[in-house]
């Protein structure tokens, strides 16, 4: 076995937590059950390691075997990479069929005949989503197995998504095989990025619970409003004030989880309107402003601020549409004769 | 009578021919009468089934009046006891129109005006049993537009609505629900063979989120031996959830008999439901 190889599948094996080591490495299937029952889990993971090194020593693993590995670590925990998403774009309305080993076939050979020295893996699961590896080198070095780009795409859909490591060069070349691979004719990137690969998804999939108004009788939802049992000398002075906000927040927001964005970023381009009596800027320049957004779960969050009594409800629709409009990041430029600031470029 | 009386002053042949003509005519006369009473029979018997209709739709007039009255009594007198409250009756109409949502609902494309337009709702099932629901939020105060919707991305919406929101939105939301309900159709075959029929599929079931292109490779035993068979399926019109190209393919070194084995099986994916056909070479093998 290589020892490059061997160096990987170590690497590989100490980043996943210790109580997870061998579930993952039965997902893989590399190693049976009766070599996996030879290791003793509970040691410190160094030494898992080496004893799974070993094993695989023995079975004569190869690149394309640590790379699943890999694959299957990243599938599980998604999160440890920022994913970005892009759109293509196709005029003809052709029926897709999409054949899986067409779209790996095409993909390969567009990739590397433009760079011969790359690492290309596959893994499809059960949601139609294919994952690809990518590990990237150069006309005259060898793949580097830790400078990887990994790719999700779901067969018959416009959007790919994307977590390119250090090497933004190989982007171009990336985006062109997908889109030959996929039958499309073009691909941009969208404003969109976040850690969470599965909201992400959500977001472009239309996946998150969005309030449609309907007819069909749902379960009638009691909301956050504490039961009235309670201190009867406590009265509600604004109950009615509480129920508008609820109210307009369920509209706004839908019952179900929001999907998870870290940040949202607005760049202004506005001008800067003072009192006209104070005249402070001689020259009638756009102000120039970044104002980002930063929490653990944005949207969530977002929800909960008129509820906590800390912004009016309704909230402006400069955040309330981030899923709709599938973006995060914003351009707000002047619109003559329009309220300044409320532009959003597409 | 100015015949006969000529008749009977000439010659003995003119009696003969007098006589027959006499007869001729009392035959005539004779099928004449005939006529005329079976025509008056028949007016009488239809008389008498008019009289017997119009004394049946008098009496459920009648009845139907009770009913009404009976309902109004109930609920035009307040001071009887036993009628049911102003409440009740809200309650019961309530109920009825919430039936009658439901019903809508079921139908499979039932709708909701909003403040700015109309928001749709396509529900889809297949066979009986009910999938997944879709929402559409329409627009209609300059032209129609859709303003946000559920549709999954993979469905040609942007193509559908081209061609008929602004045209013919019947047309639109039929062909919207053609395509989602193929779909759900499709992808609930797909998941029942891959639920209930596993131990006969070797390998993955190789499909995509269309669910329009499935390929597998499954078994088929003969005579204590299993031969292993590769099936591709195409389903190439996207309203339809049966495939039009289906291609069964057994390996080179498989027995002759098992080539009209194939084209049975092929015949069979084309014709019938996906999970259904493998419960029929379930049936027929265990035998």
């Amino acid at each position: 076995m290589d020892v490059t190889v061997a160096e990987y599948i170590r690497r590989t094996v100490l980043k996943i937590p210790r109580d997870e080591i061998k579930t993952m490495l039965q997902k893989w299937g590399f190693l049976s059950e009766t070599q996996l029952q030879t290791v003793n889990f509970h040691q410190i993971k160094e030494n898992i390691s080496q004893d799974v090194v070993q094993l695989c020593e023995e079975n004569s693993a190869d690149i394309k075997q640590a790379a699943a590995l890999d694959i299957i670590y990243n599938h599980i925990y998604p999160n440890k990479r920022v994913w970005s998403v892009y759109q293509m774009n196709k005029t003809g309305e052709e029926t897709e069929f999409f054949d899986l080993t067409d779209f790996k076939k095409k993909f390969k050979r567009r990739l590397r005949s433009a760079l011969k020295n790359v690492t290309i893996n596959f893994r499809e699961y059960e949601d139609n989503a294919i994952w690809i590896r990518i590990a990237w080198g150069t006309p005259y070095t060898k793949p580097n197995q830790y400078k990887t780009s990994y790719v999700v795409y779901h067969s018959q859909t416009p959007y790919v998504f994307i977590s390119v490591s250090v090497l933004k060069s190989n982007l171009p070349l990336l985006c062109q095989a997908l889109v030959v691979a996929s039958n499309y004719h073009d691909i941009r990137e969208m404003e969109l990025r976040s850690h969470s690969l599965n909201s992400l998804k959500d977001i472009v999939f239309k996946r998150y619970s969005q309030n449609f108004q309907t007819y069909y009788p749902r379960p009638l939802q009691e909301g956050n409003v504490a039961p009235e049992s309670g201190d009867l000398r406590i009265i509600q002075e604004n109950r009615n004030e509480k129920e508008r906000i609820q109210r307009v927040n369920q509209e706004v927001f839908g019952d179900g989880p929001q999907p998870k964005l870290e940040f949202a970023q607005y760049k202004l381009e506005t001008m800067f309107k003072s009192d006209p009596k104070m005249d402070v800027l001689d020259e009638k320049e756009p102000f120039r402003c970044l104002v980002k957004f930063s929490s653990p779960h944005l949207l969530e969050s977002l929800k909960s601020l008129a509820p906590a009594g800390m912004a009016d409800a309704p909230l402006s629709p400069l955040l309330t549409c981030i899923p709709q409009k599938a973006r995060n990041y914003f351009k707000i430029r002047e619109k003559k004769g329009f309220f300044p600031g409320s532009f959003v470029s597409p | 009578r100015g015949k006969m009386e000529e008749g009977k002053a000439y010659s003995p042949d003119g009696v003969f021919a007098h006589l027959e003509m006499l007869e001729a005519r009392a035959h005539e006369a004779a099928v004449k009468q005939e006529e005329m009473e079976e025509q008056e029979e028949k007016l009488a018997r239809l008389k008498a089934r008019v009289q017997e209709l119009r004394l049946q739709r008098d009496e459920l007039r009648a009845k139907v009046d009770l009913q009404q009255k009976g309902q109004l009594g109930k609920e035009g007198v307040v001071s009887d006891p036993a009628q049911p409250s102003a409440r009740a009756v809200l309650e019961w109409k309530i109920k009825s129109v919430k039936a009658m949502l439901q019903i809508f609902y079921l139908t499979g494309i039932s709708g909701k005006l909003t403040k700015r337009g109309v928001c749709f709702c396509i529900s889809t099932a297949y066979e009986g049993t009910y999938l997944d629901s879709y929402h559409l939020d329409l627009l209609t105060k300059a032209e129609v537009q859709i303003h946000r919707h559920s549709v999954p991305v993979f469905i040609p919406l942007e193509q559908i609505a081209k061609k008929y929101l602004q045209t013919d939105i019947r047309r639109f939301l039929s062909v919207l629900s053609d395509h989602l309900n193929a779909y759900a159709g499709r992808r609930y075959q797909a998941d029942q063979l891959q639920d209930r029929f596993s131990d006969r599929i070797e390998g993955t079931l190789q499909r995509n989120s269309l669910c329009n292109l499935l390929v597998f490779n499954y078994n088929v035993s003969r005579k204590s031996k299993t031969f292993p068979f590769n099936v591709r399926l195409l389903y190439g019109d996207l309203c339809c959830s049966l495939p039009t190209e289906v291609t069964v393919s057994c390996t080179p070194d498989a027995p002759a008999s098992l080539a009209e084995t194939a084209a049975a099986h092929s015949d069979l994916f084309r014709r019938v439901a996906l999970h259904k056909a493998f419960r029929s070479f379930s049936s027929a093998e265990g035998s």
